[in-house]
């Protein structure tokens, strides 16, 4: 699964000598983790954070965040999800700073469509967009939803963190998630279609 | 449960299928699904479509479009955060330098050579904005530096956006071109006396007159202003303008049509001045002739008013006595305060200190003087001391209130801008020093006054803002939990309180104050830059 993980692959044995280091204080090495995870954690927030600018703060920001805890991470879990675990909660603490206000967001079934939308509908979508556009089109959505799709399609986390990171229940992830493709169906299709044509149709 | 009945056949709802799809179903939930799957066209078709929006949403995500900024790829030793450390303390320095090679070292110099002590010069720093245009010598240097940082600044805060800021920066690059050009542009005398200067009788300056000299005499009428920096001054002449002017001894014995601001050890008033006279003297006369047609407001060690007031008089004064007629309202706080015999005061008399006020009983008041006393300097031992603290808290509880709830995501934005202390307390810093020194200059050399007073409003607001997001910052530390207005309102309850009691510590309380202040201050201003970003995601 560790397709955009690292510029260039490192092996296990690798890494952990690698961290052992960075925990010994050798700023080299410091510098070398850096220059593996930052672009992915860049892109990370990039695909999180609204702006450009605030990317680049946050990663700043996260690698601080990983020197200091870097004590307590468990070497027997993998580390880049450990890294994103700790740049999820940081982009989210700094999205739920700026909107003090909540979108109040609940666990029911409700707002979603009980139909199934339509296969060939959605394949055209898929196909008409380019990577570029749905990541437009993913900064149009709500913070929780684009977080959620992030967490999950992009730096590939369980339910348990996302639930986690989210501050939501785990039964809730799924609907978060199908609802978050939703939305993004709406935000691609052209907005604010009140019929939501490709959110259900009748079977 | 999961599953839905429309029409004859009982199908699994889409948020199933995503479950079945990522593996989150039970395990007999999910053996449930598949053996529908076997029989049902319209659930497994669904089942691809979401399969696939997956693989698509995955490597719209995953593709490497953007480039990686520099300041990202650059390995930084410890933290990125060392550039802003860099950056804010530099323009910091800069300012310090500004400062003290632009006002403390002329206003010591210039303090000394017009006859004062260099314990005044604080006052002179104070003042010495607005005789600007009289610092010939130093101008050029000064006003580099000044100019040289600010223009830092304003690269650093626009280096994201130059095309956006085009504007900005053609003003800013206007701004510059002002203040290089040589002042004699600006159409005034400027005189320098050697070592004295007198402008004769009958004479006339048809412009503004700056006079730099040992001993000043204006006998002669001047058009404009007349701004001068001298040790002695006696105006006879009639000046049409403003008298603005720094001396040991001013003495007005002219009509002026406009305003006296002075700066001066003596200041002497025998003649008409048709609007406001504002002094920070160490003595005040207001002669029986003279007429002062707007507001008096002094700043002063002794006053005597025996003339005319049309308007107020504010007074802070040692020993203030007022002998002559008010039109209006007399605020004075300060030490003695005598009413003499001859005194009429139309309006209210308040006086606000810590001596009995004398009042003379032939004296013609409008109404009785209002006493409040008050002792200089904390009295620990007295209740209203705690009450006035507990009033404080308040004020600033209710002023973070509305903050919070009119501007509640900049208010975060600047709470969380606190976390990031050096370049907070740098920023906050050259702020606290430069901004009165840029409304010094706005003052006295580009729009005016009004701007620069508003800009002096502003800051002084930015100021009392300070404590507010660094409160709330402390009660986000202490009390980290819960989201909302709610647990935002007790952070900033809870924070104020601490910083009132620390604030209240004898010896370091005012230091507690400062920093305060400047990483307030900082955290503001960062938040401030980050609010005019563009913003990607319309909210
Ligand atoms: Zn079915």
């Amino acid at each position: 699964m560790d397709r955009h993980k690292t510029t260039e692959a490192m092996s296990e044995a690798e890494l952990a000598r690698l961290l052992s280091r960075v925990q010994a204080g050798d700023s080299e090495a410091w510098g070398e983790l850096y220059r593996n995870y930052a672009p992915a954690i860049f892109r990370f927030c990039r695909r999180v954070l609204p702006t450009r600018e605030d990317s680049e703060d946050a990663t700043t920001e996260v690698f601080m965040k990983v020197r200091q805890k870097l004590g307590t991470y468990d070497s027997s879990r993998p580390f880049t999800a450990w890294l994103y675990k700790v740049a999820s909660n940081h982009c989210w603490d700094t999205l739920r700073r700026r909107r003090i206000r909540q979108d109040l967001e609940t666990g029911d079934l409700d707002t979603l469509p009980l139909e199934h939308p339509d296969p060939g509908q959605l394949e055209q979508l898929q196909a008409e967009h380019t990577s570029k556009e749905v990541r437009t089109g993913l900064a149009k959505l709500p913070d929780r939803a684009r977080m959620a799709l992030v967490l999950r399609y992009y730096a590939d986390m369980s339910y348990e963190e996302i639930a986690d990171t989210l501050g939501v229940r785990r039964q809730f992830v799924g609907v978060l998630l199908l609802r978050a493709r939703h939305q993004l169906r709406d935000a691609l299709s052209g907005g604010g279609d009140p019929q939501k044509f490709l959110s259900g149709r009748k079977i | 449960m999961n599953s839905l009945d429309s029409g004859p056949e009982k199908h699994f709802d889409e948020v199933t299928a995503l479950l079945y799809l990522e593996r989150q179903l039970e395990l007999d939930q999910a053996r449930e699904f598949a053996e529908h799957l076997v029989s049902c066209n319209a659930c497994s078709t669904l089942l691809r479509a979401l399969e696939k929006e997956s693989i698509w949403l995955r490597e719209a995500l995953s593709t490497d479009a953007e480039s990686i900024p520099a300041r990202v790829i650059a390995a930084p030793e410890r933290t990125n955060a060392h550039w802003g450390w860099i950056a804010a303390f530099g323009l910091c320095a800069a300012g310090g330098y500004t400062l003290w090679n632009g006002f403390i070292g002329p206003a010591m110099s210039g303090a000394s050579e017009a006859g004062f002590g260099q314990d005044s010069v604080l006052m002179t720093l104070f003042f010495s904005g607005a005789f600007w245009r009289g610092w010939d010598a130093m101008r050029s240097l000064t006003e580099f530096l000044a100019m040289a940082t600010l223009g830092a600044l304003a690269i650093w805060l626009l280096r994201k956006q130059w095309k956006r800021f085009t504007a900005i920066a053609f003003v800013m690059g206007a701004m510059i071109c002002t203040l290089a050009m040589p002042q004699s542009a600006a159409a005034a005398d400027i005189e320098r006396g050697n070592p004295s200067y007198t402008l004769p009788a009958g004479q006339e300056v048809k412009t503004d007159l700056i006079v730099w000299a040992t001993r000043a005499r204006i006998d002669g009428d001047v058009d404009g202003d007349l701004i001068v920096w001298s040790q002695n001054v006696t105006v006879n002449g009639h000046i049409k303008g403003d008298i603005l002017g720094a001396a040991q001894e001013l003495r007005v014995n002219g009509p002026v049509d406009g305003n006296v601001r002075a700066w001066v050890q003596t200041l002497t008033i025998n003649n008409s001045v048709a609007k406001n006279v504002l002094a920070m003297t160490g003595v005040t006369y207001e002669d029986e002739r003279a007429t002062i047609g707007g507001t008096l407001t002094v700043l002063a060690g002794t006053m005597e008013v025996s003339g005319h007031v049309t308007g107020d008089l504010l007074a802070l004064v040692g020993d203030l006595t007022v002998n002559g007629s008010l039109g209006r309202d007399a605020l004075v706080r300060g030490g003695q305060f005598t009413v003499g015999p001859n005194a009429q005061i139309a309006g209210k008399t308040r006086y606000i200190g810590d001596h009995q006020p004398d009042i003379s009983p032939s004296a013609k008041l409008g109404s009785p003087v209002e006493i409040t006393y008050k002792k200089r300097g904390p009295d620990y031992s007295r209740w209203d001391y705690y009450w006035h603290q507990i009033m404080l808290w308040g004020a600033s509880f209710i002023f973070g209130l509305v903050l919070l709830f009119a501007v509640p995501a900049f208010f975060a934005s600047a709470e969380n801008s606190a976390n990031r202390f050096g370049p907070a307390i740098g920023f906050g810093a050259l702020f606290l020093f430069a901004t009165p020194i840029v409304a010094a200059i706005v003052c006295a050399t580009i729009v005016g006054l009004g701007v620069g007073i508003a800009a002096l409003l502003l800051y002084l607001i930015c100021l009392y803002a300070s404590q507010v997001f660094i409160a709330s910052w402390l009660g986000h530390k202490i009390i980290n939990a819960g989201v909302g207005f709610g647990p935002a309102i007790g952070r900033l309850a809870l924070g104020l309180a601490i910083l009132r009691v620390l604030r209240m510590l004898p010896y370091v309380g005012w230091l507690v104050t400062l920093v305060m202040i400047m990483w307030g201050l900082g955290a503001l201003v960062l938040a401030l830059h980050r609010a005019m970003r563009p913003q990607a995601v319309p909210a």
